[in-house]
């Protein structure tokens, strides 16, 4: 028996199937990001953050509930934040949290867990992203910002605005984002609004195209038996979804329907592969090096996969 | 050259889109691609699609991404980068929609491991009704108790109604059923009496067995049970016993009538069916179970 007989018809159905689940959700994501991006100013979050820092941290865990993003998002929306003054710590939390933390990411998960226990894995996805998110940020607000933050960053934290958008209509010289929307009016905002979320949309599509045809190839191709010691061994099992996650760069609002797809796989190595993957993939290694210098980004990388690997082997106690 | 990625593009791909989500939409055969919950989603996503891309269209795109370091979008950087992205977001799902069957051949069917024992299939739920929908001969009647797809069958026949409450009969008198039915029912000893040695009918895809299969004249009969989309769905099948040699081909659509049984095999229960026919069938509106 061949443990891999690839054959492009059955390749193209699962591709196809796992794009018509995950696109909805993701487009959903990226229209509410868009919607941010154009109408809440950074300064919003500021305001609503608590003068205690260890307070600010833990509230800037929960913000994605009500500020969602995914993860390729969150990035750049910390940058700006971060440019706009709000602290590193709970921006760093932020940014970690949000891809999970969220509404949309909640109802992505529990749709594709149906009938895998949803309540069980979305609450732990959810409480697992909030817990290590803190935690980093706790870490970051004691370390030295000077050796952990990218020098561009640096360079611009005393109030220097720079714009990530150009708005084409406003004036040509460089301003921020909310004063070039305000200028241009509702129409404007709106226009940016479209161009973000699409612009968030495609450049996500981009790793959910490329996941799913990984993972088409491995559901459709790779002759289940002969993996099958891998998935009946917890500790390999939860390693080697982790480390696929990390390949595979899926969105957070669409990674539930390809994880909850390796049926053969205990359910922590699932849970473990939500939980790192949204916060901590090959996309993301680039990403985050816009924001820390890298020894900083493989550090949370190493220190990321540790500890959620030790978590989720610690909840097959749980009988999961 | 920034332009055509700033606006075209990404309108051509959104309307590539939107057109492959609302044709296999409107023309049914996203029946084989998703549960029916996450049907209207699909529907939604491509009317939304089909905006967005309107908007690039019909209205002057001003904002423009991806212009300085400020942007995250890595991809959009450099022309190289933006003609891989839309390669890769244009191409796959249009040959994928373009040549993508209404089901799994019988390599995909092998190496997603052929499920006889219901045990196996963990938490997923049981099937909502035992009547083949398929079926159009069929009269309606109660389907088998279940629980909102949450509860197995098997449990569900702790409230103990009479066999004939909801077993349905055709007009033939056979007991019209799915292939799972079977697989939960040899789970179930009362389930098993319910079944033993009754005319049952059920339709499924022809498939050899070559595990199960000493005297040579055993086959499987599958159907892919479906959780969320067809990337999940899990071949499960009933084992059929015919002395008639077989020439059907392999994944083809057959309708089996015979007498179910429930032999202790390898120390589990195996659900068989002694066949009295097999007939090649057209598919069913609904190929998958959920």
């Amino acid at each position: 028996m061949n443990w891999f007989t690839f054959r492009f018809q059955d390749f193209s159905y699962s591709f196809l199937s796992i794009l018509f689940e995950g696109l909805p959700f993701l487009l959903l994501g990226s229209v509410l990001s868009g919607v941010i991006d154009a109408f809440v100013p950074g300064e919003v979050f500021s305001r609503i953050l608590p003068r205690n820092k260890f307070a600010a941290i833990a509230l800037s865990g929960a913000l994605g509930a009500v500020f969602p993003m995914c993860e390729c998002g969150s990035v750049v929306v910390a940058r700006r934040f971060i440019r706009k003054g709000l602290p590193i710590a709970s921006a760093v939390t932020y940014m970690l949290s949000a891809p999970i933390v969220n509404p949309v990411v909640a109802l992505s998960t529990f749709a594709a867990f149906r009938g895998q226990s949803p309540w069980v894995m979305t609450s732990l996805r959810l409480a697992l992203g909030f817990l290590l998110s803190v935690t980093v940020g706790f870490i970051v607000q004691q370390a030295p910002l000077e050796k952990i933050l990218n020098r561009k960053i640096l360079d611009t934290l005393p109030g220097k605005l720079r714009t990530a958008f150009r708005i084409g209509a406003a004036p040509g010289a460089e301003q921020d984002l909310n004063a070039a929307l305000a200028e241009g009016g509702p129409r404007s905002r709106v226009l940016a609004a479209i161009q973000s979320a699409t612009s968030d949309f495609l450049d996500v599509a981009f790793f959910l195209v490329v996941g799913a045809a990984i993972t088409s190839v491995f559901n459709t191709a790779v002759n289940q038996q002969f993996i099958q010691p891998l998935a009946t061994n917890a500790p390999l099992a939860t390693l080697a979804m982790m480390g696929l996650r990390f390949l595979l760069a899926l969105c957070s609002t669409s990674d539930a329907f390809i994880a909850a797809s390796f049926v053969s796989f205990p359910f922590v190595a699932k849970l473990a592969f939500l939980v790192f993957g949204a916060m901590f993939d090959i996309k993301l290694f680039f990403l985050y090096g816009l924001i820390f210098r890298r020894w900083f980004v493989a550090a949370l990388g190493i220190g990321l996969f540790t500890a959620i690997a030790v978590l989720c082997l610690r909840l097959t106690v749980l009988n999961l | 050259m920034n332009k055509t990625f700033s606006r075209w593009l990404p309108c051509a791909t959104l309307f590539a889109w939107s057109f492959i989500l609302l044709f296999f939409y409107f023309s049914g055969r996203i029946h084989a691609l998703l549960h029916p919950t996450f049907r209207p989603f699909a529907l939604i996503a491509g009317v939304v699609m089909f905006l967005l891309a309107c908007c690039f269209l019909f209205l002057p795109a001003t904002a423009e991404c991806c212009t300085d370091d400020g942007c995250g979008h890595t991809l959009g950087r450099g022309l190289g980068g933006r003609l891989l992205t839309f390669f890769v977001l244009l191409v796959p799902m249009c040959a994928a929609a373009a040549f993508s069957p209404g089901g799994y051949g019988a390599a995909a069917v092998l190496n997603r491991g052929v499920i006889s024992d219901a045990s196996a299939l963990g938490g997923a739920p049981a099937p909502r009704t035992a009547v083949a929908a398929a079926d159009n001969s069929s009269v309606t009647e109660p389907p088998l108790p279940s629980n909102d797809n949450s509860t197995p069958a098997p449990q569900a026949q702790a409230q103990e109604p009479e066999p004939t409450d909801y077993l349905h009969k055709n007009k033939d008198g056979n007991i019209v059923l799915q292939v799972i039915d079977l697989l939960y029912a040899a789970q179930d000893a009362s389930l098993i009496r319910d079944f033993e040695n009754k005319r049952v009918e059920f339709i499924g895809q022809y498939m050899p067995d070559t595990v199960n299969n000493v005297n040579g004249k055993r086959f499987k009969v599958v159907r892919m049970l479906m959780v969320c989309c067809a990337a999940d769905a899990r071949p499960v099948a009933a084992v059929v016993e015919s002395d008639q040699p077989s020439n059907i081909p392999e994944m083809s659509w057959v309708k089996v009538v015979g007498d179910a049984t429930f032999p202790t095999e390898g120390g589990r229960v195996l659900a068989v069916v002694k066949a009295k026919s097999v007939t090649v069938t057209d598919p069913p509106e609904e190929t998958m179970l959920y």
